[in-house]
């Protein structure tokens, strides 16, 4: 699904050129969770961008579903985003002034789909998140952990085959944090492939595969899981891995 | 998606109430103010507009070069109106002179002071149209007369009128109504609630007025045929003059040349005057004012808008990054600023409508009958605020839209520089022209005071004038009133300071021993006169009773008149021949000169004669300065003396200023404009101020800790918006200097514009800007910095 080769960013301030990334290049399949992981500054959130079509980069080649995207122009890029990648972000970025339905409404909104159905997938999506009696809440009366599910709701809610999170959990405590993680599972499960980037080795350990980056160069790469495409095997979900969160955060706080 | 941008506007408002309030209020008191300010300009521009012949319809208009003036008059001569009719061009003439006459019918009597008198194509020419009556004849035989509908309710209630009977001049002359005419609309330039047949003059009082060339006074009119060129005639016109009254021209050595001007221009473009005037340079000036005071409150909604840009930049960047567009942003926030603005002219139509009577008053007529009466006039006016909406929207709307997602969601977003350095000169540039409006205001107050406090060259104070209408009975009157107490001294005279006089052909000996021929303004005197009014003798004596010739054969000249004739000194011009309207004397005085009109104007040559006719005004200086008490005795004398004139009084100081009074008027709005425009500059002032305060929270956190001052914060966070305010006055002090010198060269007597009033306006401006900015920096520095670092 995404083949990046050789991909190159620079910052530049008037006398300082910052490497970014460094001729990165991988590939992620379609129905892949991987995590991108890495110390502050070694350009995790700068690849974050150019995948999710935010960001231009400066060489190297993007493939997305078989489309070099490299050079494409803002507006094509917003296309592109608007109907095939869904975000998630460390501090949720609602928008303040509009309620968790309208939040999630949003995106189908930009991307045509008519009222009548638009709140048929709001509800819908609202349900599958356990929100729904929140609809007509804003963001600041709802917890952290309700928050990024409204975010995780609305990134999902135009069915994105890409999902890129930026430290979903990073502003959650475990237990609301390994809630999300479970959400991002159950996409994945059902589909979806998702990048993620975060600090928390705990939060890797759901993808299938670990991408560790230093200096804006892949360093090393773990593979967890076998992974088949296209569809993985429906492993057993919740319980379980709720119950194996806790001991690996348990086992952190013990480091 | 509509709703979606409508929901966000009208959620935004609201959690940000102090910003909307500002903006909302800043821009509907600018709206209110600038379409007040364009519907006086409208109406201003508006006058003759109802006239459908008025492209065709010109007004004859004379210089007269004297030897030693070329005086630019307003009327030609009587007989210009009959004989102009010859050329081929012309399809009308009509004069129209203006009055006022006492009306009487059955027990009603009333001073009408709104009379004209008119050929008899009055009504064929100009478009007032006659709800009974035939217009083509109603003012065709002398004493018909054609009242409005209002007068003629006043006078004959639900009778019918016409054919009916008024009695003129007390009950001496008894004229039939031949019609009835709709009341005048407001923007004429010709007024009257009365129009009597020109005939009765011409040819019932004053028979041969229609021959006589040598005697200036009514406004003519011409209606020229259609695609006649009126230019063309003008070149004719000498000629024509020469033809009929070439051998007089020569012999009074008074050569006149007559002038075409379009109807359509006359109100608001000619100089010499009309029945009503306006003035282009007050439509030019309450346009710009206009325009600046919704400049400033634009401005006021991009500075607060953009200053709080990076507030909604989080709410831009999660739009892009979920798939908006840039024209989609753009859209919603010019969307927004639509909205705004529309809230804000809703505000401003209501406002409009309650301040309608007051604005009527303050322009002094009836300019708007209540801004609902005019739909489409509400249409353009919303097209304009649908404009200002718009184009103040559409910068930050650009600004916002363009934010990158990466950066403002990864909060390394920072407002850009250059936003700031254009908020600052925004505010520069409506802080200019506040101080350029603030600075005018004082020019103007300044010089209406110069011109009420100048010393006139009379005594004004303490003394009455009533107007006796020239009735027998005046000098009765006067012994009357000389034997009163409170009374020191009464004079019986044609003319008073402040209301017009006469001017009169006259031939006065010369330095050179010559008679030399001059137009000169006229005052009827008695011999009380000059002792009451306090006027200086320079030379020679005033009229005394002493000298029997006084009555009929002596003169007494100002200094300007002496000037004149070529005398350099007053002595010189005493003991001179004078001849004028048939008298012949000496000359046997001369008085230091005095403002017998408005400062506006240059004192002119004026000569003073004793006349037994003519004798209009009674002034009656009196005693004490508690003047209201002497009233009620006056009235009863007036009672026994003139039994048959309506009293009517003023006194004269009050009455001088009265020709102040449209500079009073163009003052007072001056003054409310510029209030307004420093009011909604503070109103951006306060925003932005707020704003950059609750920005540098942190930072005055920190300074606190390390021990910064109260008055340190209070200077950190005033300076710059000061340093503002400061650079505003450079930018200010030469336009307005230029402007107000302009202005003030409308004035013959006039102040010079000072240092004071720039450093009072810049006082001003710093002032109204500091505490404006304080109130916000005070609440900063005062407030506990644990509080204020928190919020990080």
């Amino acid at each position: 699904m995404i083949t990046i080769t050789e991909l190159e960013k620079y910052y530049r301030t008037e006398e300082v050129q910052t490497i970014a990334l460094n001729k990165l290049s991988f590939s992620v399949q379609e129905g892949e969770f991987v995590a991108v992981m890495g110390p502050s500054g070694c350009g995790k959130s700068t690849l974050l961008n150019i995948l999710g079509l935010l960001d231009d980069p400066d060489g190297g080649s993007f493939v997305f579903n078989d489309i070099e995207v490299s050079g494409f122009n803002e507006r094509k890029r917003a296309n592109l985003r608007k109907h095939n990648i869904g975000f998630v972000f460390q501090s949720f970025n609602l928008i303040d002034e509009l309620t968790v339905f309208e939040n999630v409404e949003l995106p189908l909104i930009y991307t045509g789909v008519k009222t009548a159905e638009r709140k048929e997938r709001v509800h819908e999506v609202l349900e599958k998140m356990q929100i729904m009696h929140r609809r007509k809440h804003f963001p600041q009366q709802l917890s952290g952990g309700q928050q990024q599910r409204v975010a995780v709701a609305r990134a999902v809610v135009n069915k994105p085959k890409l999902i890129l999170a930026d430290e979903p959990t990073g502003n959650l405590d475990s237990s609301n944090g390994n809630e999300v993680m479970d959400l991002l599972t159950e996409l994945n499960e059902a589909g979806t492939t998702i990048i993620m980037v975060t600090h928390s080795e705990h939060d890797a350990k759901y993808s299938h595969r670990i991408i560790r980056m230093l200096d804006g160069e892949k360093v090393t790469e773990n593979v967890l899981a076998e992974f088949k495409s296209p569809i993985p095997p429906a492993p057993d979900t919740s319980a379980g891995s709720a119950q194996a969160g806790e001991a690996f955060t348990q086992a952190d706080k013990a480091h | 998606m509509l709703k979606n941008y409508f929901k966000i506007a009208f959620r935004n408002l609201w959690r940000h109430r102090l910003f909307s309030f500002l903006n909302i209020l800043g821009l509907t008191i600018g709206m209110t103010a600038c379409f007040l300010a364009f519907t006086y300009v409208r109406f201003e521009t508006s006058y003759d507009d109802f006239q459908t012949k008025g492209d065709r319809i010109y007004r004859v208009v004379a210089d007269i070069k004297t030897p030693t003036e070329v005086i630019n008059g307003s009327g030609p001569s009587w007989a210009v109106a009959p004989h102009i009719t010859e050329f081929p061009e012309v399809e009308e003439a009509v004069r129209v002179m203006s009055d006022a006459i006492l009306f009487k019918k059955d027990n009603l009597k009333f001073n009408e002071s709104e009379v004209l008198w008119a050929d008899p194509a009055f009504f064929t020419t100009f478009d007032f149209p006659l709800v009974k009556g035939n217009p083509k004849t109603a003012l065709a035989e002398p004493l018909s007369i054609v009242l409005s509908e209002t007068l003629a309710k006043k006078y004959f209630a639900d009778e019918d009128p016409m054919g009916k009977t008024i009695l003129l001049f007390g009950d001496q002359q008894p004229a039939t109504v031949t019609g009835i005419m709709n009341n005048v609309p407001e923007n004429s330039q010709i007024q009257g609630n009365v129009v009597i047949s020109m005939t009765t003059i011409t040819k019932k009082f004053n028979a041969g007025l229609d021959d006589q060339w040598g005697n200036y006074s009514p406004y003519t009119y011409v209606l020229l045929k259609t695609d006649s060129d009126a230019a063309a005639l003008e070149k004719k016109l000498p000629g024509f003059l020469k033809k009929w009254n070439g051998k007089e021209m020569d012999q009074l050595q008074m050569y006149p040349t007559l002038f075409l001007e379009p109807m359509k221009d006359v109100y608001l473009k000619s100089t010499r005057g009309g029945f009503v005037n306006g003035n282009i340079k007050n439509v030019y000036i309450f346009s710009i004012i206009g325009l600046f005071i919704i400049l400033i409150a634009s401005i006021n909604f991009i500075n607060l808008t953009t200053a709080r840009s990076s507030d909604r930049a989080k709410e831009v960047g999660i739009r892009k990054v979920i798939g908006a567009r840039k024209k989609q942003l753009v859209l919603q926030f010019i969307g927004e600023s639509i909205i705004l603005c529309m809230i804000a002219f809703i505000l401003a139509l209501g406002l409009i409508a309650l301040l309608n009577n007051s604005f009527n008053e303050l322009a002094g007529k009836v300019v708007s009958t209540g801004i609902f009466n005019n739909l489409q006039y509400v249409f353009y006016l919303l097209l304009v605020a649908l404009g200002i909406g718009l184009l103040a929207g559409i910068y930050p709307a650009f600004i916002m839209s363009s934010f990158k997602p990466v950066t403002v969601l990864n909060g390394r977003f920072a407002t850009g520089r250059s936003g700031n350095l254009l908020r600052k000169s925004l505010v520069v540039s409506q802080f200019a022209i506040s101080t350029a409006l603030v600075i005018g205001t004082i020019v103007v107050y300044t010089q209406m005071s110069y011109m009420r406090n100048q010393d006139l060259g009379f005594n004004k104070d303490q003394v009455l004038v009533i107007d006796a209408h020239g009735d027998s009975g005046a000098k009765a009157l006067k012994q009357n009133l000389r034997g009163l107490a409170n009374v020191n001294q009464v004079s019986l005279s044609g003319s008073v300071p402040g209301a017009g006089n006469p001017s009169a052909y006259s031939e006065i000996e010369n330095i050179k021993g010559e008679l030399q021929k001059a137009n000169l303004d006229l005052y009827f005197v008695d011999f009380d006169y000059i002792p009451l009014y306090k006027m200086k003798v320079v030379a020679g004596r005033a009229f005394s009773r002493d000298f029997m010739t006084d009555t009929t054969q002596a003169m007494v000249l100002n200094e300007a008149a002496v000037k004149m004739f070529g005398y350099t000194s007053p002595e010189q011009a005493i003991g001179k021949q004078f001849k004028q309207w048939g008298r012949e004397g000496k000359i046997v005085g001369v008085i230091k000169d005095f403002h017998f009109r408005s400062l506006q104007q240059q004192i002119k040559p004026l000569s003073m004669r004793i006349e037994q006719g003519n004798m209009d005004y009674l002034s009656v200086s009196l005693k004490t300065s508690n003047l209201q008490a002497s009233l009620p005795t006056i009235e009863k004398a007036y009672q026994n003396a003139i039994p048959n004139q309506p009293y009517s009084y003023y006194f004269l100081d009050e009455f001088f200023n009265r020709q102040y009074k449209s500079e009073e008027k163009f003052g007072t709005l001056f003054l409310n404009f510029s209030l307004l425009a420093i009011f909604i500059s503070c109103l951006g002032l306060l925003g932005l101020a707020s704003y950059s305060t609750m920005q540098r929270t942190k930072e005055i956190g920190i300074r606190k800790v390390l021990g910064a001052s109260v008055s340190n914060i209070l200077n950190l966070l005033s300076r710059d918006f000061l340093k503002l305010v400061v650079i505003s006055f450079f930018v200010a002090v030469p336009v307005a200097a230029y402007f107000m010198h302009k202005w003030l060269s409308d004035f013959a007597y006039r102040i010079t514009i000072s240092w004071w009033i720039f450093a009072l306006a810049m006082f001003i401006a710093l002032t109204v800007a500091f505490f404006t900015i304080a109130f916000q920096a005070l609440k900063a520095a005062t407030s506990n910095p644990t509080k204020s670092l928190r919020t990080e």
